[in-house]
């Protein structure tokens, strides 16, 4: 492409370099096994030697392993992390599409949000899991107050992210469709929403990892399912792998929640692409 | 002001006069601009340019005066109006291509004329290969380039250029500014090009104005009749420049 001096082009190129032991040793992936092989070597060592009354990773995976086929209180641990993971999808879902439309409006209407950031600023710094007792008070020891539980925990950073996803937005972009002539509701749709788009999913992001605190701490109070319960059984029968492996069954169940929202992310927002971890 | 007067007269600017509380910026400016005319600005640095060329747009308001584009006071909504930033502003979730697109969308062309036009314009700024990239995919000058593209497709009744090639290095800004007029001659729109460079302002413009230090008047007009391609060292060419540098000088 050599058209004009103006003319851009755009190739990805990968350099062949030979494999040096150097080049293998400063290699991201192989730096990030050793990152972890090195977690499991200082774990299984300090647990072997009694320390810190932790289980060793083989019997941590051993453990995970027997409760695939074992049930506990009726379920395995597939049912256990489906409970948990259940309650998340619901809370989440109640909080983000409560939250997420209530932030957009407040950072598009300075009257909307000259009414709701009072009350909405005296809830925002208290934590979700001080809710619990009323929760319970309203909806029983049942699914609702632990859903209750998540809607507040993830409902908070949905709002704050969708308003300052809207007030962050360049005035210049707005500059564009006005000469253009457009309309407040053209602004709106063409500028402001798109604009705000990849804040909204730093939002769900954050408000996941919130609604995985919020799901522990309600199973932790009251309830015979969910991974949260595990690690509660475990603590009560002594048994530190069970407990461990409550603990990385959320890890990896975390993990693809959180995966699953950043590949949303990438088909949504596809300019966003390219960007490394972002 | 001295359009020739075979022309026909496509916007007209009365007494346009800005305040902002007791400062007076713009000071009773008048001036006409023929149909496809393509007009100049120049003025000392501070002299309310870019105040100038935001009045001119509605995007701040008048105190006084009027613009009127074929008799009837400008308005955004009913005229079409195309700016090119002195930033380039790109939509950054948008492609080149919908990007160019995009006043077309705003100012509801039907669909198939868009496509059409979209294409052309695409092709005409050398744009095509690069149509499914991203904004942050490209340089600034191509960001600017498609700014221009999306300004021209807009079929502007005025298109308004607020230093569109400021920032950009030496070479790259001849380079556009041939496509510049290039694109204004093939598309015939009325343009507004406001600059501090007045080499840059001769080499484009059939007619400069020259404003004076705030409050701002039009303190002279230059014709330029030199026939295109211009080459920067014809000694006409160069004896406007200095009749231009000669007007602006502050110091």
């Amino acid at each position: 492409m050599e058209r004009s001096v103006a003319n851009e082009v755009v190739k990805h190129v990968k350099e062949k370099k030979p494999w040096t032991v150097g080049r293998v040793l400063t290699n991201e992936y192989f730096l990030y096994v050793v990152s972890f092989f090195t977690f499991l070597i200082v774990w299984h060592y300090i647990a072997a030697a009694g320390l810190l009354g932790l289980a060793t990773p083989e019997a941590t995976l051993k453990e995970m392993v027997r409760l695939m086929s074992v049930r506990l209180a009726g379920k395995n641990l597939f049912g256990h992390a489906w409970a948990s993971s259940r309650r998340i999808i619901i809370g989440f879902a109640i909080g983000a599409a409560a939250g997420l439309p209530l932030g957009l409006l407040m950072g598009l209407n300075k009257y909307i949000n000259s009414i709701v950031k009072p009350v909405f600023d005296l809830f925002k710094p208290m934590p979700p899991i001080a809710w619990i007792s009323i929760s319970i008070l309203w909806f029983g020891i049942g699914e609702p107050s632990k859903i209750f539980i998540i809607v507040i925990g993830s409902f908070v950073p949905c709002v704050l992210n969708a308003y300052s996803g809207i007030r962050i937005i360049d005035p210049e972009l707005y500059d564009v469709i006005r000469v253009l002539g457009g309309n407040r509701r053209q602004e709106i749709f063409y500028v402001s929403f798109p604009a705000a788009l990849p804040a909204l999913f730093a939002g769900v992001q954050i408000s996941m990892s919130v609604a995985w605190t919020c799901v522990l701490a309600a199973e932790l109070v009251s309830s015979r399912s969910g991974l949260g319960w595990i690690i509660i059984r475990g603590m009560k029968l002594t048994k530190p792998e069970l407990v461990l492996g409550g603990m990385a069954a959320i890890a990896v169940v975390a993990w693809l929640f959180s995966v699953a929202a950043s590949g949303l992310e990438k088909v949504l927002c596809p300019w966003k692409r390219g960007i490394k971890e972002l | 002001m001295g359009v020739n007067p075979e022309r026909r007269i496509k916007i007209q600017v009365k007494n346009l006069t800005k305040r902002f509380g007791d400062l007076l910026v713009l000071n009773n400016i008048s001036f006409d601009v023929a149909d496809g005319e393509f007009i100049s600005i120049v003025g000392p640095t501070g002299c309310g340019k870019t105040t100038f060329l935001n009045t001119l747009t509605k995007l701040i308001p008048a105190t006084e005066g009027s613009i009127l584009i074929d008799g009837k006071e400008a308005d955004p909504r009913t005229h079409n109006l195309a700016f090119v930033f002195q930033e380039p502003t790109c939509l950054p979730w948008r492609t080149v291509r919908d990007n160019v697109a995009f006043g077309m969308e705003v100012k509801g062309f039907p669909k198939d004329k868009l496509e059409e036009r979209l294409e052309y314009i695409l092709n005409l700024v050398g744009l095509s290969d690069c149509a499914n990239l991203y904004p942050n995919q490209i340089s600034a000058s191509m960001i600017q380039r498609v700014a221009v593209a999306r300004a021209f497709a807009v079929e502007p009744d005025l298109l308004l250029m607020d230093e569109p090639y400021g920032q950009l290095d030496v070479k790259l800004r001849y380079y556009l500014e041939d496509e510049l007029i290039r694109l204004w001659e093939t598309l015939k729109a009325t343009v507004i090009f406001v600059t501090h460079n007045i080499e840059e302002a001769v080499y484009v413009a059939e007619r400069i104005l020259v404003l004076s230090n705030k409050p701002t008047t039009i303190k002279a007009e230059v014709h330029v009749d030199l026939p295109r391609p211009r080459s920067l060292v014809d000694p006409k060419f160069i004896q406007i420049r200095k009749e231009v540098t000669e007007l602006i000088r502050w110091w």
